[in-house]
């Protein structure tokens, strides 16, 4: 929680705007004290900025470990379980015992296997389809900010259209023709539908950044306009796509699981998604075997909202009044403290 | 005027490209619908069977008139014949169950929209405060709990375990539906607390979020500390410049999240057995009634363009940039 010392001018600026004089305070290590400003440890120094601002922040790294367990725990699943998540375990509707720590299905499963080897699926499915959302949406919205013109006219109506088309229904549509679509084949179509946010956004970034003096001198120096977008317009828009990525990842991740849910997927594959099918076509709730059907409930959630957790600190990269004002709630109480107004904000 | 002319332009070329993409999506597919009807009677078809089979999907003629023929019967709203209800024509069901849909998602809208924004509008205010560090994540975390495990969650708990509420319908199957019937009104809304309650929960917590950013990026703008300076009371700067600023780009999102709510309805719907286009689409899906499943598509797609255009109109009066 150090992010204050990257820029220090900015709590003595509003003090001295508050009235907070140099006069009356002590002396500046004592002000950062009392702000809850702890120095900063030296590694975080040596990463750039954005990165040592991702690591610092408590919500996106706790995220990230999260994310980073339950990838690991699906890439373990054969040293975790010795069952086969397509095999018979056990007897069916077992509630959790020492044998099967989260029961069985009615098909006789072992969930917690399952749920493990599921997890594969739905998180790679879900990645896949954010990068490649992400990715779409970076050379679209690049092209069409940079080269602008026609080019942008085109690219924008694509842009407007996919965001105006209700996604889900049309990947119903979709699935349904495919005839009990493989996860791979969803996967496909989310990220084929999913690129229209990320394509918007990094078309305006790019717009603003063209006429910047980087980019100006660059053409003026006879650069190629690949390389001026390789070079000098993409590094720029790596948050950007970060963010992109992750919220990509999550409506993916989501939408494979509704889908399959709602019985469009391909029933015998086992992801999250299929799971709750089967649980719901078994009657898993009003049959009282509630052992099947949390678990994957549970594990979408906490997958969801640990990338909410990991776009939290994306965003605040992107948008750097958002980490200040994270700070201000500290401010405000320590010139309440010290009898100023803290109007100011 | 202009603005709204162009906007105007957009829908409708959005709108044939819609319904090209409903057109070309099952012919350029592998095994079509009318394929498959036509293997299932494993040769057994007379010609004249196979070719009256093929005409009622709208598959005889070279693609030029197949298209010109679809997009005469969508004007027409001729969806063709249900299979599952048959021979109910599936325009009729697909208004039928519109119908609710309407009810949950206009409902849900209504109130997370409304919620999530003043939430948003107080959490930027107070902006690091406790309001704001605590419900800010969990509104958001919230969003990513997917319609389908909040309705599961809220189905268990009070429908099969509490038993407050029903466990399927749209209303008391002994009330004629009369919708100036102020007891057919209270069982409607009886009935859809569950299924609008669980989008509600998924979707405030995006409003808030939106709210709150746009916001905190116009706290910081001359205008703002101007009123400020002018001794303008709190709820003015706050609720006449800043959050009525911040409202603008909200609307524009909004219009375009109604398709998200709409899938979101779909699933909702299939959990609480609520006679919606999410429930006659799962049906849909099970027997493979494509006649459905491609209307469902085109009439979602009419309602968020219609919502976008709706959202431009209100954006140029709100505001006035924007009337030039």
């Amino acid at each position: 929680m150090s992010e204050l010392t990257h820029t220090p001018a900015l709590p003595i600026n509003v003090a001295a705007r508050a009235g907070v004089g140099s006069g009356m305070a002590p002396d500046h290590a004592a002000l950062m004290a009392e702000l809850g400003v702890k120095p900063k440890p030296g590694w975080t120094s040596r990463l750039p900025p954005s990165l040592a601002s991702f690591v610092t922040n408590g919500k996106g790294m706790a995220g990230v470990i999260l994310l980073l367990i339950l990838i690991a725990a699906s890439f373990a699943a054969p040293l975790i379980s010795d069952y086969n998540p397509n095999r018979r375990a056990g007897k069916p509707s077992q509630a959790p015992t020492y044998e099967h720590v989260l029961g069985t299905t009615r098909m006789g499963k072992d969930v917690f296997t399952q749920l493990l080897y599921g997890g594969r699926v739905s998180l790679g499915v879900g990645f896949f389809a954010g990068v490649a959302a992400a990715a779409i949406g970076l050379a679209l919205g690049i092209s069409a900010g940079y080269f602008g013109g026609r080019v942008d006219d085109i690219i924008t109506f694509f842009v407007n259209v996919v965001l105006v088309l209700p996604g889900l229904p049309l990947i119903i549509v979709i699935a349904t023709l495919v005839e009990e679509a493989s996860p791979f084949v969803i996967g496909a179509v989310l990220a084929a539908t999913g690129w229209g946010w990320s394509a918007r956004t990094i078309r305006t970034q790019t717009l603003s950044l063209r006429t910047r003096e980087f980019v100006l001198s660059a053409e003026l120096l006879g650069e190629r306009k690949w390389r001026i977008v390789l070079i000098e317009i993409f590094p720029n828009m790596l948050s950007f796509f970060m963010s992109g990525l992750v919220l990509g990842t999550i409506a993916a991740i989501l939408a494979e699981a509704a889908l399959e849910f709602i019985g469009l997927g391909d029933p015998n594959a086992v992801t999250w998604g299929t799971m709750l099918f089967w649980a719901q076509n078994n009657m898993a709730l009003q049959s009282g075997a509630w052992w099947e059907i949390w678990p994957p409930c549970i594990a979408i959630m906490v997958t969801g909202a640990s990338l909410v957790l990991v776009n939290f600190s994306v965003d605040e990269i992107t948008n750097p009044q958002l980490k200040a004002s994270r700070k201000i709630g500290r401010i405000r109480r320590f010139l309440t403290r010290r009898g100023r107004s803290a109007d100011v904000f | 005027m202009v603005f709204l002319l162009r906007r105007l332009l957009f829908y409708f070329a959005a709108f044939f490209l819609a319904i090209t993409f409903n057109f070309l999506i099952p012919r350029l597919m592998p095994g079509n619908p009318s394929d498959r009807i036509i293997a299932s009677f494993q040769g057994r078809l007379t010609e004249a069977q196979v070719a009256a089979i093929r005409k009622s999907f709208g598959l005889d003629g070279n693609m030029w008139e197949q298209y010109v023929t679809y997009i005469g019967s969508v004007f027409r709203l001729d969806f063709g014949i249900s299979t599952v209800q048959f021979p109910e024509p599936t325009a009729s069901l697909l208004f039928y169950a519109a119908t609710w849909t309407l009810v949950l998602v206009g409902l849900a809208i209504f109130f997370a929209f409304t919620i999530g924004s003043f939430m948003g509008i107080h959490a930027a205010w107070n902006r690091g405060g406790f309001f704001d560090s605590f419900f800010t994540p969990i509104n958001v975390m919230m969003n990513a709990f997917t319609p389908a495990i909040v309705a599961l969650v809220l189905f268990y708990a009070f429908s099969l375990q509490l038993k407050w509420f029903p466990l399927g319908r749209a209303h008391d199957p002994n009330l004629m539906p009369n919708w100036l019937d102020l007891k057919f009104l209270g069982s409607v809304l009886y009935h859809a607390t569950l299924p609008v309650m669980s989008i509600l929960l998924v979707s405030f917590g995006g409003w808030h979020l939106g709210m709150r950013n746009v916001m905190i990026n116009l706290l910081n703008e001359d205008f703002v500390i101007l009123a400020k300076a002018k001794g303008l009371s709190e709820n003015r700067v706050k609720y006449r410049y800043v959050a009525r600023n911040a409202i603008l780009p909200q609307i524009t999102s909004l219009a375009l999240s109604i398709g998200y709510m709409l899938g979101g309805a779909l699933v909702t719907e299939a959990v609480f057995n609520y006679p919606g286009l999410g429930k006659f689409t799962f049906t849909a899906i099970g027997s493979r009634d494509y006649s459905f499943i491609q209307g469902q598509l085109l009439l979602l797609t009419t309602a968020v363009l219609v919502a976008n255009l709706l959202s431009d109109i209100a954006n140029v009066i709100l505001d006035p940039r924007l009337r030039k």
